[in-house]
């Protein structure tokens, strides 16, 4: 069953970490501020933190998953469930590949639409987009995961970029803690939860990792550092936009780098939007990546092949996406069937998994 | 020398009785003994001569091509022994010539190679079965200069020459061990250029060495000018505008860089060695910075990678801000451009296109004409067109001044066929500016980015140690730590041995007042 990847193809066991937190920064960043705090207020980054730390018991699953069929999720579907069942859950992985590139693409080429080009053709745009991601897929896992490394090294820079948000914040915002009950928190978790999605990758990319033992702890790792900077980013909004204001601004973030004030260079925004294009790239690759992977696996196709027809569905499906209510109903969308795939899927495979064994022991 | 007899054939003509000679010679594969001599005779300086000796009374023949052979060779040390000497036979010939290269030889085949060369044949008697070739090869070198590319003003000052022999001797006085190997290979059909692969044994990653001997082996081609040719044709990648292997006229640098555990191909006919693997980072390292202290080395290294990414994206950023996004700049900078632009008829675009082709057409001028001529064009061209257009309104001098900084910048680059890839790269970046704004510039670089991604020099990642990130190995590539901290070799060559030297020693550190 076990089909052994050659070594000059896997990566760097640290190297996982960039894939992983690449995957989890990525749109949401822009605007996830009003979205929880709709429901659990300032509190909300109480949620961050909660949402952060079940993060930890998926993956933990999603590595005994791998290490158990001894290979990625497709291995485990046929592992656990057989032959025909199998494969076609793990369709349903392509599908969900699919539509989560495509509300990404989709997400940020609103985001220039509403900010930057009014007039951006969207055809155009996802297209030369697609071209490049399919340049870098047929580069191969390690050249997928370089942009990875780069779509979290380079933008970090913006990272800086908040501090001048510190000169007009005020932390009193926050106060009081636990103004609201656990049922808001959890809502607000939830929430929180479709942000940090993107680590379900680690189910298809674990074949390719170099001894993935160490690389467990690189994963937690970057678990933390990415719910660290949630939290973080979560908590400076609050401070600087007070709680009304914030209900009306779409893309918090972005309102806060209007405040940038530089000598040569005011109105941030814009340049943290084009390099959005870094730290969605990586997003969008590792999904069309990993979905050509599955459809390499379950049908007698070229990874190749695999690519271009997935690349082309995306384009459709992209270009079909028209007003604002359409990408945000797909966006929602996206967001309901990754939560259903990370928090019910992945420990219901995981279990299944456990029995199998057990099973195929006898 | 007087009282013997000597006598020269004339060139037999023998093209006429056999016809098919020419076609035989023209796929010039192995020529029987009766061609080559067919073949080269028609050549003026072709020369066939009879002699007798005068102690033992033996006839003898000298063949060779006068334009090879240095004739004070034949006159001093070959002939005076011969025609005074007591010889039988060929074999005896060794003891009378005094020369270091005297090979005795019954295989025909030798003989074309061996006088195209510059060896003199020597047959006795009527046996031509039994053949002597003696080294008379003349020396013509250009005497060894300063280099003019990678000039500095620290360190040795001398450089490689056309003939693969001196480079040798450049490279072996610098690493006289024993260790230093130096494999020989002969490319291209009609020139049968000699390359040499150097690495140092034991310490090179072998796998690297046999990349490069299978792809120059594999390598198929006429005529090989310069080692240039074999870059392009032994590249991971040919359709890269990045140079993929090291180019270097500095023998200091190839000494070094062999030390490194890297493989060095010296091509004949070429002043300039290639070293593979190489990274992007190598190309921005001058050997200059090995010879000042490391915290300015590291400041010039910073400098030039920030000029780079300067020189690329400088003029795309004008062109995607004054174009869209107006709105980034500070009121205050905002009447600066306002004024300067007020009156140029041209979107930024155009007005930036124009002066980039100004610059490169300047630029270009200046390298085709002689050194005199070239920096006059320089001057008169940057100042006379530069503040001409702007005073007839047709650019900005802000764009100007942009414009020229950034071809400063470009010249940093220490490499020059590294500086011509930021010089093209740059027309592609504008087209994106001008299309998508920041937007393009970012999805172009994104494109860039890629392709160093996939780039590989020898197999190795182009960009290491940036991807795979390797903490280690940047000591030495975007900064140069100080020579103690250099105690590994980098880690992406695979080297052998990967200890340069014992790091306890250059890290002991010594007690206050001790």
């Amino acid at each position: 069953m076990r089909e052994k990847i050659e070594e000059r193809f896997q990566i760097s066991p640290f190297l996982a970490l960039y894939a992983i937190v690449s995957m989890q920064i990525g749109i949401g960043v822009l605007g996830f501020q009003r979205i929880i705090s709709m429901e659990a207020g300032y509190d909300a980054w109480i949620s961050v933190l909660l949402s952060g730390i079940s993060i930890h018991a998926i993956v933990w699953m999603m590595y005994k998953i791998c290490e158990t069929a001894e290979g990625d999720a497709v291995t485990a579907n046929l592992f656990a469930y057989g032959s025909m069942i199998g494969k076609g859950v793990s369709f349903l992985f392509i599908l969900y590949f699919i539509i989560l590139s495509v509300a990404i693409l989709r997400g940020y080429i609103e985001v220039i639409q509403v900010w930057v080009f009014p007039e951006l053709s969207v055809w155009g745009f996802a297209a030369v987009f697609l071209v490049l991601v399919i340049y870098i897929i047929y580069g191969g896992f390690r050249t997928v995961v370089g942009i990875a490394f780069f779509g979290l090294v380079l933008p970090a820079y913006l990272l800086l970029v908040f501090g001048f948000a510190f000169r007009y914040s005020d932390f009193t915002n926050l106060l009081p803690i636990l103004d609201h009950t656990p049922i808001q928190l959890l809502k607000s978790s939830f929430h929180m939860s479709l942000t940090y999605m993107g680590f379900e990758v680690l189910l298809f990319i674990y074949p390719y990792i170099k001894k993935p033992e160490q690389s467990k702890k690189w994963v937690h790792f970057g678990v933390i550092i990415t719910t660290v900077f949630y939290t973080a980013i979560a908590v400076i909004t609050f401070a600087y936009f007070s709680e009304k204001l914030l209900q009306k601004s779409i893309w918090a973030t972005l309102d806060m780098w209007k405040i940038v004030n530089m000598p040569f260079v005011e109105r941030f925004e814009y340049i943290g939007i084009a390099n959005w294009v870094l730290i969605i790239l990586p997003n969008v690759c590792l999904c069309i990546w990993s979905a050509s992977r599955i459809m390499k696996q379950i049908f007698p196709l070229r990874q190749r092949k695999a690519v271009i027809i997935i690349a082309i569905v995306c384009l459709i499906i992209v270009g079909l996406l028209d007003t604002r209510q359409q990408v945000n109903m797909f966006m929602d969308l996206t967001g309901k069937i990754g939560f259903i795939l990370n928090y019910l899927y992945v420990p219901f495979l995981f279990v299944s998994v456990l029995i199998a064994r057990k099973v195929k022991k006898k | 020398m007087g009282n013997f007899f000597k006598r020269t054939t004339k060139p037999k003509l023998k093209d006429k009785q056999t016809p098919g000679a020419k076609e035989k010679q023209s796929s010039s594969q192995s020529l029987s003994s009766e061609n080559w001599e067919t073949a080269l005779s028609k050549s003026n300086d072709f020369k066939k001569m009879h002699y007798i000796s005068q102690k033992s009374g033996r006839p003898f023949t000298i063949v060779f091509i006068s334009s090879l052979v240095d004739d004070s060779i034949i006159n001093e040390f070959i002939l005076p022994g011969l025609l005074t000497g007591n010889f039988d036979e060929a074999a005896d010939v060794k003891k009378l010539v005094p020369a270091a290269d005297v090979q005795l030889s019954s295989d025909p085949k030798d003989i074309e190679t061996k006088l195209l060369s510059g060896y003199v044949m020597l047959t006795v008697g009527e046996n031509t079965n039994e053949l002597v070739f003696i080294a008379a090869k003349k020396q013509i070198n250009r005497s060894i200069s300063p280099p003019e590319v990678e000039f500095s003003v620290i360190g040795p000052k001398e450089a490689f020459v056309e003939s693969i022999d001196q480079n040798l001797y450049l490279i072996r006085k610098r690493l006289p061990i024993k260790e230093l190997v130096v494999e020989n290979l002969q490319v291209g059909k009609l020139s049968k250029t000699h390359i040499a692969i150097l690495y140092i044994d034991h310490l090179v990653d072998r796998t690297n060495v046999q990349t490069v001997v299978q792809r120059i082996k594999d390598i198929e081609f006429d005529e090989i000018s310069d080692s240039s040719y074999i870059v392009q044709m032994i590249s991971d990648n040919e359709n890269s505008p990045f140079p993929q292997l090291l180019d270097s006229e500095r023998p200091d640098r190839i000494s070094a860089v062999l030390a490194e555990g890297k493989v060095a191909i010296l091509v004949d006919g070429s002043p300039h060695a290639l070293v593979g693997p190489t990274t992007l980072a190598e190309f921005y390292s001058s050997f200059e910075d090995y010879y000042l202290n490391w915290l300015i080395s590291v400041f010039f290294r910073l400098i030039r990678f920030f000029s780079v990414i300067f020189s690329l994206l400088v003029t795309p950023v004008y062109v995607a801000v004054l174009s869209y996004h107006y709105e980034l700049i500070p009121k205050d900078l905002l009447g600066t451009l306002i004024t300067s632009r007020r009156v140029v008829p041209f979107p930024p675009i155009l007005e930036a296109l124009i002066l980039e082709l100004t610059i490169e057409l300047l630029r270009e001028a200046g390298a085709r004409l002689p050194t005199k001529v070239g920096q006059t064009i320089g001057i008169v061209g940057g100042i006379v067109i530069g503040t001409a257009s702007v005073e007839a309104g047709l650019t900005s001098n802000v764009l100007l001044i942009i414009i020229a900084l950034a071809a400063l910048a470009s010249f940093t680059t220490p490499i020059y066929r590294m500086g011509n890839t930021i010089r093209l790269l740059r027309f592609p970046f504008l087209l994106m500016a001008e299309l998508w704004g920041l937007v393009g510039i970012l999805i172009g670089f994104a494109f860039l980015l890629t392709h160093l991604l996939r780039l590989t020099s020898l197999g190795r990642p182009y960009l290491e140690p940036m991807y795979p990130p390797r903490i280690s190995d940047f000591r030495d590539a975007i900064v140069r730590l100080s020579f103690k901290k250099q105690s590994k070799r980098p880690q992406f060559l695979r080297t052998e041995n990967t200890t340069r030297f014992s790091k306890k020693k250059g890290e002991q550190k010594k007690d206050i007042d001790e």
